[in-house]
């Protein structure tokens, strides 16, 4: 495949995945809180479009679930009854990106059938909703996260690497420290002086300023050292001579080039930011119950039972896989792009 | 020489730098008490070796660095004392045109942009003004204003030395200082840069103060020649007094390093 | 050697202000961790007056820093009122057990690492490259948490190694070589999650290194005067390769210990990382700082040891040394 056909379909991909994350309401059937306690780990549904009679469908259907034995663990379809798909139904209410409000879902069944794509876990709620809820939380959090500690670490590089003296001391000095920490204990230190549980609302904005705070260090480091050998640049001496002030001098010469670093490392930190991430909820420390993230959703293969038979619970980590190999292949794009 | 008040009186001008300001290197005296003047309508050529002071002299002047001690007064204004409005007065009457034009110029930004930097820095009239005004001066030196959406790289070392000067003139300054500015450049391009300088100095008024390590051309171009040595003036003089009757060892060693050339023919007809 | 000792004083810098860092860190926090303590019904009072004549409880932050570093003389280093003792004892084995994961998964990844790297660097095009590339690509893209799991799904379907924990049952009634063994086999399914965690990385600098060293211009003379190429693999390119891998080493260290903290929390594997985790839940002052200034201390030492190893294995720097 061609790097330049790779990057675009890496791009691309990106893309479609953010913004499956801000349809989530639309494209889940269900409320991703919802539970359906008669139906705990279910395997998920098979779209058929051949009856038990043997009678072609156009319109795909699904057998709802039941349990073989109640309490038994072990499901079949119960082809009593058949429900067919319908396309933009009306559902439970929700929020298109965190904005508009919606209650049109793109498919769903009839009451009191489910159609449930990828299983349920132990309350029993919809797998599929949750994953496409969850690639809010985590994929944005990595964003978000990503986008701070850039931010701040510009900030202190530029500042650090433009005027020097003790500014600049303090800075080497401050992030040698941070640095000293293996990154995940710092993280985890950190998360250890706030309250243990977080309000759901907050905790979102609390993990993306922790995760993003404590990694300014090597950003700022990198940006440093480009802003070193560009303060030093004859042109900025020109610049100078005609009376630019610091702040020109860093807007129209500086900055621009610490773009192309800030990019590469973004394609670097945001899947790490989303890891960190996904690691806190699954050891209970970051998003809690009930808002889904991929982190918390896989918390549930903590139990062996879960980890041998339910496959299905692993769709939130199998679908970091494909979403880390494409921001990869975007720095690696960036890194053969080379420093602009 | 004319009997003007000088542009610059230099005073005991001493430059050091320390092991702090640059990183483990030793202490470095680049300048050992330098005394100068340059009066309006004499151009001076400033003439020595590499690690003889003179780009450092240059920036000083231009106060684009500080010296450790001494005075140096232009007008009769201490340049250490100006500040603000009065620093962008002085900025905007004396200009230097840095040695190697490659680094000299922000390689992302268009020939236009470049040139019409400073009127941005100063703030002098819209967008469309200073491009007009870009082109304007961009034509003066000798290059097509068609060529203003051209970026450094594009451009030949001549051409990207005429761009630098085009960009100096923005300000319509009365002094350049011009460090080096014929290094690195074909004999021919050289000749071609010296006449255009000739050509704007008698369209502008300017005065020139050229800092090179070459004697030859230097006297082809300057009015006056002062010899550096190790930080120090070791002579100054008319062009001519000097190649006749040198008086310092060192300028007698610069000159029988150009002995081999021949003698100075007379200057262009402007 | 000069330069040794002003890098080993440079690390016990960087813990003391590690150390101070995290103590002020906590009193910057929202939440009083000292009076949580103090309100807590499982402190009892015979421990809180400990706290209080030791590590001056009551008494101000610059205080209690100086009596919680001086307890260190005393082998404690803060006490946990989760487990009612000095965080110290705690602490020793724990680290104890996160060196024997990262040293082993570390050796062994640079075993795996080095010739794997040098064999891709030789081969630039061609299926060989195409098969690692995407190998590596794909491990890269593989969070670590995932293959955790998937390597105690792994264990619990095949029953080949034991899933989670450091030692079986009856671990102490077994003969010493048995022991071993037991360790061994527990061993084993962690150090493959941190091994397949950090190898694409290093396999990719190790082809990076040697490839520029094989590009180098005396190795092309070598080559050209015709000696073999394994002999100028293993006598010219890997050792001019050595510099920039040996500071990768150095590098690669935050990320292992970084690695090995979730690799033993889902593996219940007894090092550093379920220690800490249990004190954040816990909510037990002291012993979050223990790991934290544990983990700090063993990367410091790991870049010292790489730091040592540069020295040696470069004659240049040696010959630059002051």
């Amino acid at each position: 495949m061609s790097r330049r056909a790779g990057s675009t379909l890496a791009l691309g991909a990106l893309a479609a995945v953010h913004l499956a994350a801000l349809a989530a309401g639309f494209l889940a059937p269900y409320d991703p809180t919802e539970q359906n306690r008669s139906l705990p780990y279910a395997p998920p549904a098979r779209l058929r479009f051949v009856d038990a009679g043997g009678t072609f469908h156009l319109r795909p259907f699904v057998y709802p679930m039941a349990e073989q034995g109640p309490g038994s663990g072990v499901y079949g379809d119960d082809r009593r009854q058949a429900y067919p798909v319908h396309f933009l139904v009306p559902g439970a209410p929700y929020r298109f990106a965190g904005l508009l409000r919606g209650r049109v879902h793109l498919f769903g069944v009839d009451e009191p059938g489910r159609i449930l794509l990828l299983g349920t876990d132990g309350f029993g709620r919809d797998q599929l909703s949750r994953l496409l809820h969850g690639a809010q939380i985590s994929l944005f959090a990595g964003l978000t996260a990503t986008t701070l500690a850039l931010g701040v670490g510009w900030l202190l590089g530029t500042l650090s690497g433009f005027y020097g003296g003790w500014v600049d001391a303090a800075l080497m000095r401050g992030s040698e420290l941070f640095l000293a920490l293996p990154w995940l204990y710092l993280l985890f230190a950190v998360r250890a002086v706030l309250p243990l549980s977080i309000p759901p609302e907050r905790a979102f904005l609390l993990l993306v300023l922790v995760i993003g705070l404590v990694d300014w260090a090597r950003p700022a480091r990198l940006v440093r050292g480009v802003v070193l050998s560009a303060r030093e640049r004859n042109y900025v001496l020109a610049a100078r001579g005609f009376g630019a002030s610091d702040v020109y001098l860093i807007r129209r010469h500086i900055a621009p080039q610490t773009f192309g670093l800030l990019l590469t490392q973004a394609a670097l930190l945001v899947p790490q930011y989303i890891l960190a991430e996904v690691t806190l909820s699954f050891l209970g420390l970051g998003v809690s119950e009930p808002v889904p993230s991929w982190g918390n959703m896989l918390a549930d293969l903590q139990h062996y039972h879960v980890l041998e038979s339910c496959w299905w619970m692993w769709a939130p980590g199998l679908v970091l896989v494909p979403v880390f190999l494409a921001y990869y292949a975007l720095s690696e794009a960036l890194d053969r792009a080379g420093p602009a | 020489m004319e009997a003007e008040p000088p542009l610059f009186r230099v005073w005991g001008l001493t430059k050091r730098y320390s092991g702090r300001e640059r990183r483990g290197a030793p202490t470095v005296e680049a300048l050992a008490g330098i005394d100068l003047e340059v009066t309006r309508g004499s151009d001076l050529a400033l003439v020595g070796q590499s690690g003889s002071g003179k780009s450092t002299l240059a920036r000083c002047l231009a106060r684009l660095d500080e010296p450790t001690s001494g005075r140096v007064l232009f007008e009769g204004m201490d340049l250490r004392e100006l500040r603000g409005p009065r620093l962008l007065r002085f900025r905007e009457r004396v200009q230097l045109i840095l040695q190697d034009s490659a680094t000299a110029l922000d390689p992302r930004l268009t020939a236009a942009a470049i040139v019409s930097e400073p009127l941005e820095v100063l703030g002098r009239g819209d967008r469309r003004e200073r491009g007009r005004q870009a082109r304007e001066l961009m034509e003066s030196v000798g290059l097509p204003a068609a060529w203003a959406a051209r970026r450094p790289f594009e451009l030949s070392g001549g051409q990207r030395q005429r761009l630098a000067i085009a960009r100096a003139l923005a300000v319509q300054p009365e002094l350049l200082i011009l460090d080096e500015a014929f290094a690195g450049l074909d004999a021919s391009i050289q000749a071609q840069i010296a006449t255009l300088l000739q050509e704007l100095q008698a369209r502008h008024g300017l005065t020139y103060l050229y800092v090179s390590h070459d004697l030859s051309l230097m006297a082809l171009l300057a009015d006056e020649v002062a010899i550096m040595f190790e930080g120090r003036i070791v002579e100054r003089g008319e062009v001519g007094r000097i190649f006749t009757e040198p008086r310092h060892p060192h300028t007698r060693a610069l000159i029988a390093a150009v002995a081999s050339l021949p003698a100075p023919s007379a200057p262009p007809a402007s | 050697m000069v330069r040794l000792a002003r890098r080993a004083l440079h690390g016990l810098l960087l813990l003391i202000g590690v150390s101070a860092l995290s103590f002020l860190l906590v009193e910057l926090a929202p939440g009083d961790y000292f009076a949580e303590m103090r309100l807590d019904p499982r402190v009892s009072e015979a421990t809180l007056r400990t706290l209080r004549s030791r590590y001056g409880l009551d008494r101000p932050l610059p205080e209690r820093y100086l009596r919680w570093v001086a307890s260190l003389a005393r082998g404690e280093l803060g006490y946990s009122f989760a487990y009612g003792q000095p965080v110290g004892p705690l602490l020793w084995p724990r680290v104890r057990n996160t060196l024997l994961l990262t040293v082993t998964a570390t050796a062994l990844a640079w075993m795996l690492a080095v010739p794997l790297g040098a064999w891709w660097a030789t081969r630039r095009r061609g299926p060989v490259n195409a098969g690692l590339a995407g190998v590596t690509a794909a491990l890269l893209a593989l969070p670590d948490l995932v293959l955790a799991l998937g390597l105690l799904l792994l264990a619990l379907r095949t029953g080949w190694f034991p899933a989670g924990g450091m030692v079986s049952l009856g671990h102490e009634q077994m003969a010493w070589s048995e022991r071993v063994g037991d360790v061994a086999a527990h061993l084993v399914l962690p150090v493959t999650a941190l091994v397949l965690g950090i190898l694409p990385v290093l396999v990719r600098y190790v082809r990076a290194g040697v490839a520029d060293a094989l590009d180098a211009p005396f190795v092309r003379a070598a080559r050209a005067h015709g000696i073999p190429p394994r002999h100028v693999m293993l006598r010219h390119a890997l050792p001019a390769a050595a510099n920039p891998l040996i500071s990768l080493f150095g590098l690669s260290l935050a990320g292992l210990l970084s690695t090995s903290l979730l690799v033993e929390v889902v593996m219940s594997w007894p090092g550093l990382g379920p220690l800490l985790l249990e004190a954040i839940l816990a909510r037990d002052f002291y012993l979050v700082l223990g790991p934290v200034l544990a983990s700090t201390l063993l990367l410091v030492s790991g870049n010292f040891v790489a730091d040592a190893l540069l020295l040696a294995a470069d004659p240049r720097i040696r010959a630059a040394g002051r």
